[in-house]
């Protein structure tokens, strides 16, 4: 292993790529986990994986339609796309026999079908490649085209936006966290306090869907989907409490697209996005064994020696 | 709940079943086929005609044609069968797990021997298929993780080390990459002689294997508790479900791709689970769904240029689904819809046919006939709205209309229905006040449901309940079985000596 | 002053089969009421009809003379435990503080001052050591408290209460009691399902008698006798039943 190439040259000599590449990947990782832990604690996880399927055809649609890539189209597709999705998911297991699971199933290959059909025979007129969507390019992120304020460049347009999307996310849930707390935990509750549970979940996917087709955009979809749960998986095994959670959620992100980067270099120079994936998942892994509430150390270490809790009635 | 197709005792007459099945699949094909023939003409223009390509399909000239047929069928086949377990467990998106966290798997196959030796790339991608199902076991048990943030995690870790194999491969110099690419959407053109062997035999293994364990899987699935109180192995045989069910997964990578595979075992099951009460023929129509589901599928790709098959195979698939979503004969929404449509007009006409007794009482059943301006006072409705549903009971024949149809008169039938309506009312109120204890002003709402829904059974538990009594809580009598069953109209109800005397 | 809860003609149904007819009630202030009946009989239901959780198919029901929707805020209520997920990453005290959701608008924070009342509410139960403890790690009759204490710290003026004691140990049970008691002389008014028939009359000053409608209400002294248990208990009701699986599978 080229040590120089993989840990030293992409922050001295190519910085200007690398910094980019990083904050688009710690913009995303963000964005996906912060809304990926209410899919976890609502355990949605899979919902979420669907929704990253489905926008396929929304986006396809957008395009078609508008015969323009603008961010707007291309957010309101998507946000659509989510939409029918989860009505979908309800009108199948709701006036049937059939199960969720079988419901989401059904309804994000559907839709995905939908999509690969539309993006297939309309293909040039779509300018989304297949393998594109698949694990994007985030490598080129930073020579998209940059945003102006004034004559001052802030950056490339995919992470401004990227950007964008975090804040507005974490705005979101700064507001309405009593309500996504109250419903997220007890339904009954959040009923009988007049927050109406069935807005906010429709919010909730609304959101998750602009998350995802913004990340999309660049990342590509495998980014997408392990950073819904990963993160929020891993900070779930640190910690008891929700905004800990969410701290431990932003430094995951952090750290993976850190480590992805690297570990990108070091293998092939490409598919950074699966790296960053993989550094997630191994950022996991460590958390599962060596957590030091539920860690499956500190589990064996407990049933070897017994130590009861202390009641106090 | 019947959350599980078990067969019940009563059931019988499943040829009708299949055939319907049948029949629903001869139509799609068949609506299929004429708006794919523009599909094919946006994407490519080819020079023979549509007409010509069909027939050169089904004719199998082609052996990518007949190997992408058989394909199909094995492929339906397997899914089909194992999908069934997997969506009535509720775990049907173990499925879509399995089908990404294979890929590591695959791309190792391939490193293996540097090319696209099938029987490398199966045993890869089933053991990666193992581990996957295994780590998610593990997570479960040994974190406070739910079941679907661990399918998650498996899922999307799993892919993005099979992304990360498969960038590598693509840069490596040995070409042939094409092939792996082939592994996301799915060209069940590209299927070649070594891939269908593999496929066959994997189908006959899973054939065997589902024949022999069947009614131990049919108790793992239904109640895992109570199976393992029967001295089952119940590990063991998840355990082997989830094999069999990796080996369904990779022999469909090829035909569907990796994202949609969890559709082709979930799709045609759920259509079949909606079909049917019963495991083994929900199994068997699971099948046939996915076979022709997957010929359909590979007809419109091969009609097109270039185009994936899966993901018209799990379009197909997705209508045969809604069709059985809105037309099942007991469950489909159509149907029930249908049903509530029919009921409620029933419910305006007994109505009516209850204001008539009404009328007719009120006079003391003096006259037989009732104008049509009574009933619309009685009823507190217009004239038009009474003369639209007095024409439907005259094509019931349960009413004679006289005078230009001012004047209306029961059938003999008609005044059945009447008479049997007013007691079924009349009772109810009666239990409801003196069983039920509720006040007697909120009873009349209620009663005016129910009269619609009591059964004979239901109507003589009642009589012997309130000891036959003879009057309502207001005071008004309840026709008895003479009452209804005379067809003399000159005995006025209440007349009769009923036999059983006793009052409110 | 009108009446603390006042139902008339209440008939619901769960999953389109009717499970509660034509019931009329009116609770009187400062009670202490415990609803009691077999099970299936619509004891949970008849709490989750009052909160407007299920349609009514009939009637109405109104909390101080108003619709439910209009006077939320005096209504507490403490849902069975098994409702909610105890993995859930919140304290005792992040649970409590849900109480006092319903009084803060859309956007605001707990206050200082909602925060002290959580930890009253907590120290009345005798949990405030356990505040900063996550859910998961406490006994069924801890939990329970934990509810109490919410239901508390909504500082309504009506409580309804799904089957408090279930799975309780018996030194929580008569902390409970001691509460509700407490809560009874400040004059607020309490509903209560209870499973239990033979801690019942102890427990509790008036009596709801309920199998699908109501069998009888009063004074536990003149309700709490053979006849009307029989009534109650007796299944003689099997008709009502019969027609409402009827219904049911009409639709």
């Amino acid at each position: 292993m080229d040590v120089q190439y993989v840990f030293i040259e992409p922050w001295t000599t190519e910085f200007s790529n690398t910094i980019w590449i990083y904050l688009m990947g710690f913009f995303v990782a963000s964005a996906c986990g912060l809304v990926g832990n209410y899919l976890i604690l609502r355990r949605m996880a899979l919902v979420g994986d669907a929704i990253s399927h489905s926008v396929l055809p929304g986006l396809a649609v957008a395009f078609l339609l508008s015969h323009s890539r603008q961010t707007w189209t291309m957010f309101l597709g998507a946000m659509l796309a989510g939409i029918v999705t989860t009505l979908l998911i309800e009108v199948i297991h709701s006036k049937s026999r059939v199960k969720q699971d079988a419901a989401i199933g059904i309804a994000f290959s559907s839709l995905f079908a939908i999509g690969v059909i539309l993006i297939s025979v309309f293909a040039s007129k779509v300018d989304l490649d297949q393998e594109c969507v698949l694990y994007g390019e985030i490598e080129y992120v930073a020579s998209d085209l940059p945003v102006l304020i004034g004559s001052t460049v802030i950056g490339p347009a995919a992470v401004v936006r990227m950007a964008g999307v975090l804040l507005g996310t974490v705005i979101l849930i700064v507001l309405f966290y009593k309500e996504l707390l109250v419903s997220s935990f007890d339904k009954g509750l959040a009923l009988s306090l007049g927050v109406n549970s069935t807005v906010v979940h429709y919010a909730l996917m609304a959101t998750l869907s602009i998350v995802v087709v913004s990340a999309f955009e660049s990342v590509g979809a495998i980014l997408v989907i392990a950073m819904l749960i990963i993160p929020g998986a891993t900070a779930y095994l640190l910690t008891d409490r929700l905004p800990t959670m969410m701290v431990i959620t932003v430094i995951h992100s952090a750290l993976s697209a850190l480590m992805g980067i690297h570990l990108a270099r070091w293998w092939s120079n490409s598919a950074t996005a699966g790296a960053m994936v993989v550094s997630a998942s191994i950022l996991f892994a460590l958390a599962w064994v060596f957590s030091p509430r539920h860690g499956l150390i500190r589990r064996y270490l407990k049933v070897k020696v017994l130590t009861p809790e202390p009641e106090s009635i | 709940m019947n959350f599980l197709p078990i067969h019940p005792p009563w059931s019988g007459r499943h040829i009708p079943r299949t055939l319907y099945v049948c029949v629903i699949a001869a139509v799609i094909l068949f609506v299929f086929s004429c708006p794919s023939a523009m599909a094919a003409r946006i994407g490519e223009i080819s020079e023979t005609n549509i007409g010509d390509q069909v027939y050169r399909f089904f004719t199998l000239q082609d052996p990518s044609v007949r190997y992408t047929i058989a394909g199909c069928i094995l492929l339906g086949t397997c899914c089909g069968m194992l999908g069934s377990f997997i969506v009535v467990r509720k775990m049907a998106l173990m499925g879509d797990a399995l089908s990404h966290a294979v890929l590591p798997g695959v791309a190792l196959g391939f490193l293996w021997t540097m090319e696209k030796n099938p029987l490398y790339i199966f045993v890869g991608a089933t053991i990666a298929g193992l581990i996957g199902t295994a780590t998610v076991s593990a997570i479960k048990r040994t974190t406070r993780l739910k079941e679907d943030t661990a399918l998650g995690i498996v899922l999307a870790s799993f892919y993005a080390v099979g992304i990360c194999l498969l960038t590598y491969i693509q840069h490596l110099p040995t070409g042939n990459k094409s092939g792996i690419d082939k592994f996301l959407f799915g060209q069940a053109a590209a299927m070649g002689r070594e891939d269908l062997i593999l496929m066959a035999v994997v189908c006959v293994i899973c054939l065997v294997m589902v024949y022999l364990f069947y009614k131990e899987l049919l108790a793992l699935s239904f109640d895992t508790a109570f199976a393992r109180s029967l001295g089952l192995n119940v590990d063991l045989l998840h355990h082997m479900l989830m094999l069999l069910l990796s080996f369904a997964v990779v022999i469909s990578l090829k035909a569907v791709g990796v994202v949609l595979v969890s559709a082709m075992l979930i799709t045609p099951a759920a259509t079949a689970y909606l079909l049917t009460e019963r495991l083994s023929r929900m199994i068997g129509i699971a099948i046939v769904v996915g076979m022709v589901s997957g010929i359909a599928g590979a007809f419109f790709s091969f009609l097109g240029n270039n185009l994936p098959t899966g993901p018209f195979i799990v379009l197909a698939a997705s209508l045969f689904f809604v069709g059985a979503f809105l037309f099942a004969p007991k469950h489909g929404v159509i149907l029930r819809w249908w049903r509530t449509l029919n009921r409620r007009k029933r419910t305006i006409r007994e109505n009516m046919l209850k204001s008539i007794y009404h009328v007719l009482e009120q006079r003391g059943f003096d006259a037989e006939g009732v104008s049509t301006r009574e009933l619309a006072e009685q009823r507190r409705e217009t004239v038009e709205d009474v003369e639209g549903t007095l024409r439907e009971l005259n094509s019931h024949s349960l009413i004679t209309r006289h005078e230009d149809g001012n004047i209306t008169i029961f059938t003999p039938d008609g005044w059945q229905r009447a008479a049997t309506i007013v007691r079924n009312h009349r009772l109810w109120e009666l239990y409801l006040t003196n069983e039920a204890s509720i006040a007697a002003d909120h009873v009349h709402d209620d009663a005016e449901i129910i009269e619609h829904v009591l059964g004979e059974e239901t109507v003589m538990e009642l009589q012997k309940r309130l000891d036959y009594a003879n009057l309502d809580p207001h005071g008004k009598h309840i026709p008895t079985r003479e009452d209804i069953e005379q067809r003399g109209r000159h005995q006025k109800p209440g007349t009769l000596t009923s036999g059983y005397g006793g009052q409110v | 002053m009108a009446t603390p809860l006042e139902i008339h003609d209440l008939t619901v149904s769960y999953d389109k089969k009717p499970v509660i007819w034509g019931v009329d009630l009116a609770v009187p202030e400062g009670k202490l009421v415990g609803i009691i009946g077999p099970n299936g009989a619509g004891k949970s239901t008849l709490i989750k009809a009052i909160m407007g959780h299920i349609p009514l198919s009939s009637g109405w029901v109104k909390i101080f003379g108003k619709p439910y929707s209009e006077n939320r805020t005096r209504v507490g209520y403490v849902p069975q435990r098994e409702s909610v997920d105890w993995d859930f990453p919140v304290t005792v005290m992040d649970v409590v503080l849900m109480g006092r959701y319903g009084r803060l608008g859309l956007f605001k924070r707990p206050k200082k001052s909602d925060r002290e009342i959580a930890r009253e509410c907590l120290d009345k139960v005798k949990m405030l050591p356990f505040a900063n403890r996550q859910i998961a790690n406490l006994s069924g009759g801890q939990q329970q408290r934990v509810f109490l204490a919410r239901a508390l710290a909504q500082e309504s003026d009506i409580y309804l209460m799904d089957e408090p004691f279930a799975g309780v140990d018996a030194a929580t049970e008569s902390a409970i009691v001691t509460l509700l008691q407490e809560l009874k002389n400040r004059g607020k008014t309490l509903l209560v399902v209870h499973h239990d028939l033979s801690t019942a009359p102890g427990y509790f000053d008036m009596l709801l008698l309920l199998n699908m409608r109501v069998v009888a209400f009063g004074p536990t002294e003149q309700v709490f006798n053979a006849e009307l248990l029989q009534k109650t208990y007796g299944g003689r009701l099997t008709i009502l039943a019969d027609v409402a699986e009827k219904i049911k599978q009409q639709r």
